[in-house]
C-alpha cells in the first residue's frame, strides 16, 4: 500500500469517525475522576501484591532469626532475607520511575527515550530476578524448615536419595526455565535498545 | 466558560483524534477503552499547564501520545488483535466490507513500525505539516523529513515481503 492510498483511507476512515462522535459532558468528567481508572496499571498491581508477599516473608524471617541457629541455615537465611527485599523494591523503584515521566512537559522523542531506557532496565533486573527466584526457591527451604516445624533440614535428612533424584531434577528444571527466561525477555530488551541507539542518533 | 466546560468542548472537538491514537498504540478492546480513559485523564490534570503557547490541537497530540508509549502494560506475547470493523466504524450498520479490509491492511502496516514511526505515521496521516510534527516529537523538520522518506521504504519493504 502506497503512502498516498493510506492518507486517502486514514481521511475517509476519519470522516466516519468525526459523525460518530458519542461522548457527552458527564462522560468525560468521569474519566478525568481517579476513581475510575481501576482497571489501570494492571502491571502495577501484581509487582505491588508480590512485593506484600516478599516483604512479609521477609518479616517472618527477621522475627526468627534466632532460630536459625547454624551457620548453614544461617547463611540461607541471610541470603533469602537480601532476595526478599531487593527484588520487590527494584521492581517498584522502576514503575515509580515509569510514573514519574513527565507527560504533560515532554515531548514524543524525549518521553520514548526516558520510557525505552527505563523499560530496558526494567526488563534486565526482572530477568535477573527470576534466577535471583529460582535460587531463592533452595535457600528458602532449610529457613522455612527451621523455622516452621523446627527441623534442620540437612542434619535430620538421614537417605541421600531424595538429594541424588532432587539436584539432576533441578538442573533440568533451570536448563528449561532460563530458556524460557531469555526467550521472553531478549526480544524486549534488544528492540528497546535498538530505540535508545535511533533516538541518541537523532537530533 | 467555565473551565470543565472548556474542558469538556476541546475533548469532544477531538475525541477522534484521541480514538485513532487508542486503535493504533493498543492490540485489544479493553485496553483500548483503559488508553481512552487515560489519554483524557492526563489531559485534565496537564490542563492548568497549557499556557497556549502552542496549538491546543499540539499540545493535546503531545500529551495523547506521551501517554500512550508510557502506559504500563503487561506484555503479552500473542495479543489479540483489534477488531478493525468493530472498532473504526462504531456503527455496525454503516459497514462496508471492502474499505474495512482495506482499513485492516493500513493498520497492519502501521502496526509493523516501531514506536517512533508510528508516532511519525500517525501525524502524517493526520495531515500534519513537518514544522507541527517536529514541535510535537521534538525532532527537527529535516530529520522528520528523513525519517518518513525512511518509513516510506519500509512500507514498500513490507509490501513486497507479502
Amino acid at each position: 500500500m502506497e503512502l498516498e492510498e493510506m492518507q486517502t483511507i486514514w481521511s475517509q476512515m476519519s470522516d466516519q469517525i468525526e459523525k460518530q462522535k458519542k461522548l457527552t459532558d458527564k462522560m468525560i468528567m468521569m474519566m478525568t475522576q481517579e476513581k475510575y481508572r481501576k482497571k489501570l496499571n494492571r502491571i502495577a498491581y501484581p509487582e505491588m501484591a508480590g512485593a506484600v508477599i516478599c516483604f512479609g516473608a521477609a518479616i517472618l524471617i527477621v522475627i526468627n532469626l534466632d532460630k536459625l541457629d547454624n551457620w548453614y541455615t544461617l547463611v540461607s537465611g541471610v541470603l533469602s532475607l537480601a532476595t526478599l527485599i531487593v527484588l520487590p523494591v527494584l521492581s517498584l523503584r522502576f514503575i515509580n520511575r515509569m510514573r514519574k515521566i513527565n507527560i504533560a512537559a515532554n515531548n514524543y522523542k524525549e518521553t520514548l527515550l526516558e520510557y525505552a531506557k527505563i523499560k530496558k532496565q526494567f526488563q534486565s533486573a526482572t530477568k535477573a530476578g527470576y534466577y535471583l527466584g529460582f535460587i531463592l526457591m533452595f535457600v528458602i527451604l532449610p529457613v522455612t524448615t527451621k523455622i516452621l516445624n523446627g527441623k534442620d533440614l540437612f542434619a535430620e535428612t538421614h537417605s541421600i536419595w531424595p538429594i541424588i533424584i532432587a539436584i539432576p531434577v533441578a538442573i533440568v528444571f533451570f536448563v528449561v526455565f532460563s530458556r524460557w527466561v531469555y526467550r521472553s525477555y531478549n526480544n524486549n530488551i534488544n528492540s528497546a535498545e535498538s530505540l535508545i541507539k535511533e533516538l541518541e542518533e537523532t537530533n | 466558560m467555565g473551565k470543565e466546560q472548556e474542558f469538556t468542548r476541546i475533548i469532544k472537538d477531538h475525541e477522534g483524534v484521541i480514538f485513532k491514537i487508542t486503535t493504533i498504540y493498543t492490540n485489544n478492546h479493553e485496553d483500548q477503552k483503559d488508553l481512552y480513559q487515560e489519554i483524557v485523564y492526563q489531559l485534565w490534570k496537564a490542563y492548568d499547564s497549557f499556557k497556549g503557547d502552542s496549538k491546543i490541537s499540539t499540545w493535546m497530540y503531545r500529551v495523547a501520545l506521551n501517554t500512550a508509549i508510557t502506559r504500563l502494560k503487561k506484555e503479552k506475547r500473542k495479543e489479540n488483535q483489534i477488531g478493525i470493523d468493530k472498532i473504526i466504524t462504531r456503527e455496525i450498520e454503516q459497514y462496508d466490507t471492502e474499505f474495512e479490509e482495506r482499513l485492516k491492511v493500513l493498520y497492519a502496516h502501521i502496526h509493523g513500525l516501531n514506536e517512533l514511526e508510528k508516532g511519525l505515521m500517525l501525524l502524517l496521516l493526520e495531515g500534519k505539516k513537518y514544522e507541527e510534527i517536529a514541535v510535537i516529537t521534538g525532532l527537527s523538520p529535516s530529520n522528520v523529513g528523513t525519517r518518513i522518506s525512511r518509513i516510506k521504504q519500509k512500507l514498500k519493504t513490507q509490501i513486497v515481503k507479502k
